[in-house]
């Protein structure tokens, strides 16, 4: 469960263009569902997922995550609920790669390697054994039925290969979040179809998903179990689809 | 005012450190005053972000003290030459009356420095700030300190005149000059040496046990009874005990054999009965044996102060885990440095052409 108290996150405080991306946000995200953010552009919706996945802190409130397999040292630790807001640099990045997996609009891969390097890269840092991650990566591209593009390198890809890449690269490091971020702006119909079909699978391992999108094909989707909408920075409505 | 490069950099080492001291030094005063983990507020995080970046800046600075102390005596040591009288650094700390306070300051806050950097290393370790308030009460404890020991530097470097005529280190050191240095230099050797072999063994035997205790030991003998909360007790109470032991006496044999180097030792180097200068063992004449001395000897003083410090804090949440491993890790270097120590010693005292009756 992830729970968000009191989120704000300013730019530029204390100055004349101060600009408040998410504004006194609270929210529970419950685990093993998929919610969806549901919003126009500039709305905080991308603001609310990077804080949510390490990737920045907010300019106040605090954010736990509860019943998370979180990083190593806390697993050890036995300790439940980790408060992200709080920790240093070093204990974000263990908990960002062994929690979090992050499917990016742009999908941000790495152009001049290959599909397959692309998808083992975030498992570089966690020090397990390249065999055994490389083993995963080849498992993982063959359930996504991609196998055959392990060897390309990625600027030779289509836009729904792309996402597939993108969606297995979150993967690798067997994270239980996955953010996706308008993850369906650059697809067809079909293709973005297509994504919602995995993310229904994804679920069903008891993954939880995030998706931010204004895309009616999201957020109207009948696998969405949560739907939260915001406006301005606030959450407007937050609601269960089932 | 003396120009001369080494003196120079130490000047700007000590702008440095008092600077970022007192920089430091007013964070931890908000911190100490406003720290609310509990608290999500825009203040609190601020003060989160910002003490990761202060005590970051602040252990380059204080490493940069530590290192400034073997520059100083380096420094006091090479100019001895532009002074009349002076024959090495003891000449050349006596040619104002802010040398040896400098010296004896800059010796305080290397050990304080050190374990600062200790403590700090063992928060960083922990994700909820386990130590922070502890830590900015030593910095702030240590920042006026730091800030004097400048000023002193300042003082000494602007009374420093080519043309002074100063004492040389064999009136200084000698055992009836009355002062402090002679009452060291004159200490009987043989007392010395049996407390300086006495706080070295007591030193290596608890800090034997203190590192080997949990692996071989207590924990052993107690892991299959550790869920029997008495035998828990006992076992952490006789680690503790031992830890405690063992930093004391690190502190104590630290103190002995610097008396001990007065008293005894440089003799041997020197195979002289009558020249108890600490400060010739610097010199090439001697292979700079001086600096290997004096590097082991604060090194492990440092090391086992460090340890006895983050004893009481050894139980604490998410340090239970990382202290006990880095005071294990502080008893070896302390041991090893200790070590080195004793064994240039007892070799120069076995293979000197002096022999003392």
């Amino acid at each position: 469960m992830i729970e968000l108290s009191g989120i704000t996150k300013s730019f530029n405080g204390g100055k004349p263009n101060q600009f408040t991306a998410v504004d006194n946000v609270t929210l529970t995200v419950s685990p093993q569902q998929i919610t969806a953010f549901k919003g126009p552009s500039g709305s905080g919706k991308t603001s609310l997922l990077t804080m949510i996945g390490c990737m920045a802190r907010p300019t106040s409130g605090r954010i736990f995550l509860r019943g998370v397999a979180a990083a190593v040292p806390f697993q050890q630790e036995g300790v439940d609920a980790v408060e992200i807001t709080s920790l240093p640099e070093r204990f974000l990045n263990e908990i960002r790669r062994s929690t979090f997996g992050f499917i990016f609009q742009q999908f941000n891969l790495v152009k001049g390697i290959t599909v397959l390097e692309n998808v083992m890269l975030p498992a570089y840092p966690t020090g397990e054994g390249r065999a055994l991650f490389r083993a995963r990566a080849e498992s993982l591209l063959e359930q996504f039925g991609i196998a055959r593009l392990a060897g390309q390198r990625v600027e030779l890809l289509s836009g729904g290969e792309l996402q597939r890449v993108a969606i297995t690269r979150a993967l690798i490091n067997n994270p239980s979040i996955i953010i996706a971020d308008e993850p369906t702006a650059h697809l067809d119909s079909k293709l973005s179809r297509d994504f919602m079909e995995i993310v229904g699978r994804l679920k069903g391992e008891g993954k939880s998903v995030l998706i931010a999108s204004h895309d009616p094909i999201v957020f109207d989707s009948p696998l969405i179990d949560t739907l939260v909408e915001m406006r301005d920075g606030t959450v407007t409505d937050s609601r269960s689809c089932r | 005012m003396i120009l001369q490069p080494a003196a120079l950099a130490l000047l700007l080492i000590a702008l440095l450190v008092s600077g970022m001291g007192i920089y430091a030094g007013y964070y931890g005063m908000r911190i100490l005053g406003r720290w609310d983990p509990a608290s999500g507020s825009e203040g609190q995080l601020e003060l989160e972000r910002r003490t990761y970046l202060v005590s970051t800046i602040i252990s380059y600075v204080l490493s940069f003290e530590l290192m400034s102390l073997f520059l100083f005596i380096y420094t006091a040591d090479d100019i001895h030459l532009l002074f009349t009288g002076a024959m090495c650094a003891a000449g050349t700390l006596a040619v104002n009356s802010f040398g040896y306070p400098t010296l004896l300051l800059k010796i305080v806050n290397f050990l304080l420095a050190g374990v600062w950097l200790i403590v700090n290393h063992a928060d960083n370790r922990g994700y909820d700030y386990p130590l922070i308030k502890v830590k900015y009460e030593l910095l702030n404890m240590l920042v006026p300190l730091l800030v004097l020991e400048s000023c002193l530097l300042f003082a000494y470097f602007a009374g420093v005149k080519p043309d002074i005529i100063t004492s040389c280190c064999g009136s200084l050191f000698s055992q009836g000059s009355g002062s402090l240095s002679g009452d060291l230099a004159a200490l009987p050797h043989r007392p010395m040496q049996i407390a300086f072999f006495s706080g070295m063994a007591v030193t290596g035997i608890s800090g034997l046990f203190f590192y080997l205790g949990p692996i071989t030991g207590i924990s052993a003998l107690t892991t299959p009874f550790l869920v029997r909360k008495p035998q828990k007790l006992i076992s952490n109470l006789l680690k503790g005990r031992v830890g405690y032991l063992f930093s004391a006496a690190s502190a104590v044999t630290f103190l002995i054999a610097v008396a001990s180097i007065l008293s005894f030792i440089c003799l041997y180097f020197y195979e002289l009965p009558s020249h108890h200068c600490p400060f010739c063992l610097l010199q090439k004449e001697y292979g700079f044996i001086g600096y290997v001395l004096y590097a082991t000897l604060f090194g492990g003083a440092v090391a086992g102060i460090g340890t006895g410090v983050l004893m009481p804090f050894r139980m604490v949440g998410s340090l239970a885990r990382i202290i006990p491993d880095i005071q294990r890790r502080l008893a070896l270097v302390t041991l090893v440095c200790y070590l080195s120590f004793t064994l240039i010693v007892v070799w120069e005292m076995i293979f000197s052409a002096l022999t003392l009756g």
